[in-house]
């Protein structure tokens, strides 16, 4: 797992709030979870242990296929949609219906990991208070 | 000669249509994958049928059946 750029581990809340952000913003995610860089979970939409395992097999899987640690991964099934991204030492990994965008995914699951390593908070109550 | 909304209407059916089935062939056509992206930019496809893409399909079925149906909104 790549360590670069690792910043201070967030907090167990802002890695939920994050979260529930993304779900908001992308109303084709079913579930997701966010890790530390220890591979710690940060914030999972079920039970984190579960999560917790089964991204690690993921990410195992990934990085064992290529000659380097992966930064992004997407597994399309006749079931659903899997999309993992790390940035700044945290990855986060999010579930999906078949057939999502994929750019539009990466991108949103990248701007939440990006806030999430600046420190910036985000407010999942209210995504439209700001304009 | 049919009125004028009705030429709009039939256009915008045409749209819908054209829409549809370029939908139900995205659908039909696309297979499942496996694609990796690295920091340099390279990525690289797994088939299914490979070791790591066996893997990486086992990896990601666990993670969509933990995640379950989406909840009604």
């Amino acid at each position: 797992m790549p360590e670069s750029g690792a910043t201070t581990v967030p907090s167990h809340d802002a890695a939920e709030q994050a979260l529930a952000y993304l779900a908001e913003m992308s109303p084709d995610v079913r579930g997701g979870a966010i890790l530390a860089a220890d591979g710690g979970v940060l914030a999972a939409s079920g039970e984190a242990d579960r999560w917790g395992e089964a991204v690690s097999s993921l990410l195992k899987a990934a990085d064992g296929a290529g000659p380097e640690p992966v930064e992004q991964v997407h597994v399309a099934t006749e079931q659903g949609e899997v999309f993992a991204l790390r940035h700044a030492g945290l990855t986060a990994l999010a579930v999906t219906e078949r057939f999502v965008l994929a750019s539009l995914m990466a991108f949103d699951i990248r701007a939440v990991l990006r806030d999430l390593a600046a420190g910036v908070a985000v407010d999942s109550s209210s995504p439209e208070g700001a304009g | 000669m049919p009125k004028p909304h009705r030429v709009l209407l039939d256009r915008m059916t045409g749209y819908a249509e054209e829409a549809g089935a370029f939908m139900r062939r995205r659908r039909l056509t696309r297979q499942p994958f496996a694609r990796l992206y690295y920091p340099s930019g390279r990525s690289a496809d797994h088939a299914a049928d490979s070791e790591a893409g066996a893997e990486l399909f086992a990896a990601a079925g666990r993670l969509i059946e933990l995640a379950g149906k989406r909840s009604p909104r």
